[in-house]
């Protein structure tokens, strides 16, 4: 797949902030760029005597949900996002996916950030080999690729959406399940440092999609959502494999897979459709629903390592007028 | 003995009354329940009765499996003491008939935890463990006993009214006395230290070792870095040789995190560097997000102390110089910690032997804002406004880890082998909060806090830091302590005020005006009990009489009917009082050097059912994250779905009426308050600038953390969920 060539724009003009025609775009640009982070601020280090308590299984577990995660990270960043590109109808939406390229790159790395703090070299070189023998997950992996490289633009966006807001999901369970019960809980900071990220990637590129929609003919529209629904469903159940190899060990697939219904459903509201399962099997555990909100406003002090809740803010010259005193 | 689980239900406590499950709670266990608190119900209603049930479900589900079981206290004691968990010491002082009806008129006060996170918190990471961390071996009542038991230090009469005030819920120790009080195998009582980093490498190298020994005894440890050579400066003559601050911080932040206290928390600690201090930016940047990794600081926190000069500078929009710590100690004999910046600082400009350089005051200003956005340090400390309002001789020259301790130090010297040459006075303070809603509920106000400065006294009279011969000679000199204060807005909801409204205001200062009254009071009792004042006692504003000249001068009464009201039962000094306390004051003294403080409070106020400090709520229902823990969610205090109204919160309220309130209380207070400054994303660095400068003209002593909440995109929120709306 190195060799696929990437499409290049043809004719590129200075791009001007002070013209924009969707404001979404600004709007996305300024969370995205404010949010923006690097997994060293983590103190990941914290983590280290709780990881200890972790039972072997439970171990080998984590490790694997996060090369998984790593996997689908570097996809998004090396050609998810960029696939993209040459499809964006304003020149700042390019510069969005831009961003959401570079931001994947740095959660890719993150992962790797965890690992080296918290296992050693033969372990990582252990479980990444596992990655690439997992048959779910290279599957997972080869039918999200097939559809970027396809030529449909509007296809690349369902793909990319379904990516960001419903195949990362099955691997954040699990760090969030651990934050509820008192471990790894730095760990856990960094993936809803993550999940922030991601929750704004899925909605924007599933509104450029909607947006799009309103272009295209009706029976086009329906076309492109028979798609969506058969992506889905080819993704879910190759999901629910995944997620049975991973999590059958320590009993939480049932749970696990709630949360995979909860999160197509998401995935399906950010692309404009209606949810496709019902809420009965959507109850996921208040413990993990809690924890998943991206808003910035748990609170933490010294003890409790550094939170998720800071952005880069906008500075602003003082006047004379705040000095008058 | 042979050890047995607990009857379930029998022996260990209950959750809340509640004693039939509802249907849809059924078969849920206590994380799940607690976590409903942050999701509506379908009638978009907040479900309090979840976090009740996760309480309840709490002890039956794990605490009351996993008790340890005796017949009587007796055997449980000598157990305890036998197997060293117990200080037998703290027992002996005690008859087993006292100790057993003392015991048995804290379990007739029917104890509840009225929230999951207090109960599990308590559990946690208070009550005393068997040895391999598996089974608990005491209940709330039991730790309320053994604090009591061991401050009193056999005194009947003060262990009794320790446990009432305790176990009322009025008075709460901090989390070091709490936690350790009677147990053989702990950490100190004490919870916080502050200490001096002088411009030599012995100073350094003994800081490092404080730094290990007083985190791996508790608490938090802050120092003061201002007084080091900057980067550049020369060594014995020879130009730029110095590294200056950040090597020095990343020997302490490394110490900070290997020792913690058995394991019961992690070591933290702060630096404070002076705003003139030519490393200012460097210091700043350590936080930057993009920051290298060499310089990066991720666990240690940093505050600023600023002079009123540097205010008027920007005010007239001019350049700040900076000083080389090592000339100024040169030219004025004294370190640079200890002069005063703002008098002396044309003097120090026009000086040739001092090199400075030079940055824009309002640039700096606003550098601090960036930081703070990104990383919600640092700290500060208005310098001139805290040592204006010290009634004891000597300087302020920093604060500490939660920026409320405010006390007078003295260098010391040091031997090249790192013994002392001679001994300097360092800070140490242990505190202890008052629940502002049952106090003023309490049968006798004035004997809570007569008891409450009792209890923190004896702290400071059993400390004994050995292993800090500065912090040691400190603690004799002054006795010092930090009565706090948590649940204003706890109370002034229950009481249908609104925070920061006129009237909420107006409690505030009446409150913290009649508190100072009955600690002043009470130390003075203590003192001539004991024949003893603080050391320095004759050279302080309490001596001479002048502190109390702005309560003898003019009448303190409440403004307003509402307030004049909720102190219908509570006598408001006057100031016949006040005149009559100047003169017991100038004839026997007073025992402590300080006497309030008013701290944070994390986790005791969880414990306690309180709102935290003097601040408005985070939000109604909190999201809290801490190591232990995970992510667990508690209510605000007397919150129904009937009164939410009340209960505003820090980013609705805004910082006006926050920095109002704590006006108010700051002006009875003679430490600090720790004041968090809360934004919307949506603020700019000139907001934070604009709420300094308003913290600044009225009178606040100290900035903790500036908090800012960022809310989900529209759109990406989780659908239900209580604290992702306003």
């Amino acid at each position: 797949m190195m060799s696929e060539k990437v499409e290049l724009l043809h004719h590129v003009e200075a791009i001007n902030w002070n013209r924009i025609p969707d404001e979404k775009d600004l709007e996305v640009w300024d969370r995205l760029t404010g949010n923006f982070w690097l997994p060293e601020k983590v103190p990941l280090s914290n983590d280290v005597q709780s990881w200890s308590t972790l039972s072997e299984e439970e171990k080998q577990l984590t490790m694997r949900v996060f090369t998984g995660l790593t996997l689908l990270d570097t996809i998004q960043g090396t050609v998810g996002a960029v696939s993209l590109l040459p499809d964006a109808q304003t020149q700042h939406e390019e510069a969005v996916y831009t961003n959401i390229a570079f931001m994947e790159s740095v959660h890719a790395k993150s992962y790797s950030s965890i690992f080296s703090t918290l296992c050693s070299t033969k372990e990582i070189d252990e479980v990444f080999r596992w990655s690439r023998e997992n048959e779910h997950l290279q599957k997972k992996a080869n039918i999200v690729m097939d559809y970027y490289q396809g030529d449909d633009p509007q296809k690349k966006k369902v793909a990319s959406t379904l990516l960001e807001s419903f195949l990362f999901y099955s691997g954040f369970y699990l760090p969030m399940h651990w934050s509820s019960h008192a471990k790894l809980t730095n760990t856990a900071d960094l993936i809803r440092l993550i999940i922030r990220d991601e929750a704004v990637h899925g909605y924007y590129i599933g509104y450029k999609y909607q947006r799009a929609l309103e272009q295209e003919t009706e029976e086009r529209r329906q076309e492109l959502k028979d798609y969506t629904f058969e992506l889905l469903f080819e993704l879910y159940e190759n999901e629910v494999a995944y997620t049975h190899s991973l999590y059958d060990g320590v009993g939480l697939s049932e749970d696990v897979k709630k949360f995979l219904h909860y999160n197509a459903n998401k995935a399906l509201m950010n692309l404009g459709y209606e949810a496709m399962f019902p809420s009965s099997v959507t109850d996921v555990s208040p413990a993990i629903l809690s924890a998943l909100s991206p808003n910035a406003d748990e609170n933490h002090d010294f003890f409790s390592g550094s939170g998720s809740s800071y952005v880069i803010g906008k500075a602003v010259n003082t006047e004379d007028e705040d000095w008058d005193f | 003995m042979d050890t047995k689980l607990a009857t379930p239900g029998l022996t260990a406590e209950n959750g809340p009354a509640e004693k039939k499950i509802p249907e849809k709670y059924k078969g849920m266990g206590y994380h799940e329940l607690n976590a409903m608190l942050n999701l509506y119900d379908a009638n978009g209603m907040i479900q309090f009765d979840a976090d009740r049930q996760a309480a309840r479900q709490y002890f039956l589900q794990h605490v009351n499996n996993n008790t340890v079981f005796f017949h009587d206290l007796e055997e449980k004691l000598e157990y305890l003491v036998e197997n060293q968990y117990y200080e037998a010491e703290v027992l002996e002082q005690y008859s087993m008939d006292f100790i057993k009806s003392l015991s048995k008129l804290a379990y007739s006060k029917k104890f509840r935890f009225p929230t999951f996170l207090g109960a599990f918190k308590f559990y946690t990471s208070y009550t005393l463990k068997t040895f391999d961390g598996q089974r608990y071996l005491e209940r709330f009542e039991d730790r309320v006993l053994m604090v009591a038991l061991n401050l009193a230090r056999g005194d009947e009469k003060l262990a009794t009214e320790l446990v009432e005030e305790i176990i009322s819920g009025r008075f709460q120790p901090a989390t070091p006395t709490f936690l350790n009080a009677g147990k053989k195998q702990r950490g100190e009582l004490v919870s916080c230290f502050l200490l001096r980093i002088e411009d030599n490498m012995e100073s350094i190298g003994r800081s490092i070792n404080s730094a290990l020994q007083l985190s791996k005894r508790g608490g938090g440890v802050a120092f003061a870095l201002t007084n080091l050579r900057e980067s550049g400066a020369p060594i014995k003559k020879i130009e730029n040789q110095s590294s200056g601050v950040i090597p020095v911080m990343k020997l302490l932040e490394d110490s900070f995190s290997y020792a913690n206290q058995l394991g019961a928390r992690q070591g933290a600690g702060a630096v404070y560097l002076h705003a003139h201090h030519p490393d200012i930016h460097r210091f700043l940047d350590t936080k930057r997000e993009n920051a290298d990794e060499k310089i990066r600081i991720k666990t240690l926190s940093l505050g600023v102390v600023i002079p009123d000069i540097t205010f008027e500078l920007a005010k007239r929009n001019e350049d700040m110089y900076l000083f080389s710590p090592y000339d100024v100690e040169n030219v004025y004999g004294m370190p640079f910690s200890d002069v005063n910046v703002t008098e002396k600082y044309y003097e120090m400009v026009d000086d040739a032997r001092i090199t400075k350089t030079k940055i824009n005051a309002r640039e700096f200003f606003q550098t601090i804002a960036e930081i703070q956005f990104e990383s919600g340090y640092p700290y500060v400390m208005f310098e001139d406004t805290v040592n204006r309002a010290n009634p004891i001789d000597g300087k302020i020259i920093m604060s500490n880890l939660c920026s409320e301790i405010l006390q007078v130090s003295e260098p010391s010297e040091y031997e090249l082998g790192l013994e002392y040459r001679t001994v300097g006075k360092d800070i140490s303070c242990n505190l202890g909060s008052l629940n502002i809603a049952l106090t003023m509920d309490s049968p006798d106000f004035g004997k809570t806090i007569e008891t409450s400065i009792r209890g923190l006294t004896a702290v400071s009279d059993m400390s004994d830091i050995e292993s800090v011969p500065s912090i040691e000679r400190g603690n004799n000199m002054s006795h010092a302590i930090g009565l706090g204060q948590m649940n204003l807005h706890g109370y002034l909801a229950r009481e249908r005020v609104l925070y920061g409204s006129e009237e909420g205001i107006d409690f505030t200062n009446v409150y913290f005006y009649t508190v100072t009254y009955h600690a002043i009071r009470a130390s003075n009792i203590i003192a001539r009990e004991r024949g003893e004042s603080f050391a320095g006692f004759e050279r302080s504003a309490y001596a001479s009489g002048e502190f109390f000249d702005k309560y003898t001068q003019r009448a303190w009464e409440p403004a307003t009917e509402r307030v004049r009201e909720l102190f219908a039962d509570v006598h408001i000094p006057t100031q016949q009082d006040w005149e009559e306390l100047r003169a017991a004051v100038q004839e026997h003294g007073m025992y402590n050097q300080n006497l309030q403080a008013v701290p944070p409070t994390g986790s005791i106020s969880y414990i306690n059912g309180s709102t935290s400090s003097i601040h408005p709520i985070a939000s109604k229902i909190e999201i809290r994250k801490e190591g232990k823990l995970g992510r667990v969610y508690y209510p605000a205090p007397y919150l129904t779905n009937e009164n939410l109204e009340y209960y505003q919160d820090a980013y609705e309220i805004g910082y006006e009426k926050v920095i109002d309130t704590y006006a108010a209380a700051t002006q009875h207070v003679d430490q600090g308050l720790s004041l968090t400054l809360f934004f919307r994303d949506t603020a700019t660095t000139r907001d934070i600038n604009k709420a300094q400068i308003y913290a600044w003209r009225k009178g606040i002593k100290t900035i903790y953390y500036v908090r800012l909440r960022q809310l989900a995109l529209e759109g990406t929120e989780v659908e239900g969920c209580v604290s992702c709306m306003l």
